[in-house]
């Protein structure tokens, strides 16, 4: 794109614009200059853009203080010094080995200060300890075919499907809860005033109180459905997306991401034990009950690449499962243990 | 530089050193000073310490409040950049590369001190909030600061990252290549992308 057809964004995120609003040098103001006189048109829009660049600044505007600045040199100095005492004239009257010898004296005073305290913690201490209590992270995981339920401290419920696993704090800290998920979960979140963060990856998902399901696709694919309530989810790109109750925020593994509606039962009737069937081809149909069972599924034979399957089973067994699909695709079946031989005759 | 001439004799010894150190360096590459330093030349230390300190405290101040953690990760960072003099590796930009390691530093201390493993590389909701300033004499309207507030809140609405990208472009005059050193993307082109996508959504939020 040509400056000419620039509008206001454009300006705002072009590297040679801004460089030439907030350090002008010979180069960049002599073609602006030209610029604007060739396009007056531009003039406003250039002004405007300027003036946003020029206007925005830190929140904060607490500098460094002089105090601050000079101990921070000196500290630096000497932690040189210290380790390198061959360099070091004895010297009475420079002054700064006096400073030095009373750090150590400070050094001693504060080592035997601890020495004292942790003696006292150690034999006197149980008190102390269960005051300030270690966060303990507790980990729990399913393997495949393995689903369980999790009830958090403050309330939440947390369903963990089969080949997931998620981690917390045993006691949250004061104002967040965060957890970290891999794999897939159904969070019923508690409302008590505090975000609750699921984090997945590199992305994070920020709610109050609601109630939605989370499932890791591949390496950094992500699908986030809700139910009710909101929530946001961030990516590490900076990537911020609301939720209304209903959508699902489907995240690629590229990076790419976009929301969908839903079918409720397809996506979270795993958690009330439906296993759910919906126009799925074979691979996904497979994985589904290999996830749902913890088997493994060999194929003999050619199976078309047209096959779709769909069907609703609750707390259904392998066997029941498998026959109801062979009996609708003409599949023949075998289960061995751990195995499932599927045949296409 | 703000730092006034003190009536303590080591400020002083200071900043005599520091502003001997700026006439040797001001016209030299950000690769040539650092070659310098690492080659043991105390000139070129006090010429970085001068230029950038005032800079990673304004970054450190955005990511927490806590004064006294800012300043020991910021001399624990120094101390050992100075200890390992003689194999540094070459850096192209000091500014961005002193930023990136002391948000590292600080993202570590603040990790420890809340002995939590999970939030981790995240900055906080609140860093890097943004202030417009009234300074801007281009819109001369009468609802010049209605349109301020506006983008303030605008501004504010924007991710943290977002925030921080902003500010690093803007404030500092960052370029993309820099700004993405800082936020340790591996492309330039993610910093780009997340400050097109910063302006996309300012540009939603201010159509609402």
């Amino acid at each position: 794109m040509k400056f000419k057809d620039y509008d206001i964004e454009h300006f705002l995120t072009d590297e040679f614009f801004i460089q030439w609003v907030k350090n002008p040098n010979e180069n960049n103001q002599h073609f602006w200059e030209k610029w604007i006189s060739e396009h007056p048109e531009k003039r406003r829009v250039v002004q405007q853009a300027a003036s946003i660049i020029r206007s925005i600044q830190s929140d904060q505007n607490t500098g460094i203080s002089d105090a601050l600045y000079v101990d921070m040199f000196e500290n630096i100095i000497k932690a040189e010094e210290k380790k390198e005492p061959v360099k070091f004239k004895p010297d009475e009257s420079n002054p700064w080995i006096s400073i030095f010898s009373i750090r150590k004296i400070a050094a001693a005073v504060v080592l035997g200060f601890c020495i004292w305290i942790s003696y006292d913690v150690m034999i006197k201490g149980v008190k102390i300890q269960t005051e300030i209590p270690q966060t303990l992270i507790v980990s729990r995981s399913n393997p495949a075919g393995k689903k369980s339920i999790i009830s958090l401290s403050e309330g939440t419920k947390i369903h963990l499907n089969g080949e997931s696993k998620i981690a917390y704090p045993e006691v949250f800290e004061k104002g967040l809860r965060t957890v970290e998920l891999e794999g897939e979960a159904y969070f019923e979140v508690a409302k008590d005033g505090r975000p609750f963060i699921v984090s997945v990856g590199d992305n994070a998902i920020n709610v109050l109180g609601t109630s939605f399901n989370v499932r890791q696709n591949g390496a950094g694919g992500l699908a986030v459905a809700l139910v009710e309530g909101k929530v946001k989810v961030n990516d590490r790109l900076g990537n911020q997306v609301l939720l209304n109750p209903n959508e699902m925020l489907v995240i690629e593994e590229t990076g790419k991401f976009y929301k969908s509606d839903f079918d409720l039962m397809e996506i979270i009737g795993w958690k009330d034990m439906y296993l759910i069937f919906n126009s799925d081809s074979f691979e996904e149909a497979k994985s589904k009950i290999e996830n749902w069972y913890g088997v493994e599924i060999e194929v003999k034979g050619k199976i078309s690449e047209t096959w779709v399957y769909s069907g609703q089973y609750k707390e259904e067994s392998l066997e029941n499962v498998l026959r109801g699909i062979s009996l609708t695709s003409g599949l023949k079946y075998s289960i061995k243990g751990r195995k499932v031989i599927i045949t296409k005759p | 530089m703000v730092n006034k001439p003190q009536k303590t004799e080591l400020s002083s010894v200071i900043s005599l050193r520091h502003s001997e150190s700026t006439k040797i360096f001001e016209k030299k590459s950000d690769l040539e000073v650092w070659n310098a330093f690492d080659k043991g030349d105390e000139m070129a230390f006090n010429y970085i310490y001068r230029c950038f300190t005032p800079i990673m405290f304004s970054f450190g101040i955005q990511i927490t409040k806590d004064v006294d953690l800012i300043k020991d990760c910021m001399q624990n960072l120094f101390i050992d950049l100075r200890r390992k003099r003689g194999s540094l590796s070459d850096v192209i930009s000091i500014k961005s590369y002193l930023l990136k390691i002391l948000q590292r530093e600080l993202f570590r201390a603040i990790k420890k001190e809340s002995s939590h493993s999970i939030q981790n590389t995240e900055l906080p909701e609140n860093a890097f909030l943004i202030e417009v300033s009234h300074e801007t004499k281009v819109i001369q309207l009468e609802s010049e600061t209605e349109i301020n507030t506006q983008l303030k809140k605008a501004l504010n609405q924007l991710t943290a990252r977002q925030r921080q990208a902003l500010v690093l472009l803007y404030e500092e005059g960052m370029s993309y290549k820099e700004i993405a050193e800082v936020l340790e993307f591996k492309e330039v082109k993610s910093a780009r992308k997340l400050v097109y996508r910063a302006i996309e959504s300012l540009k939603q939020l201010l159509k609402n």
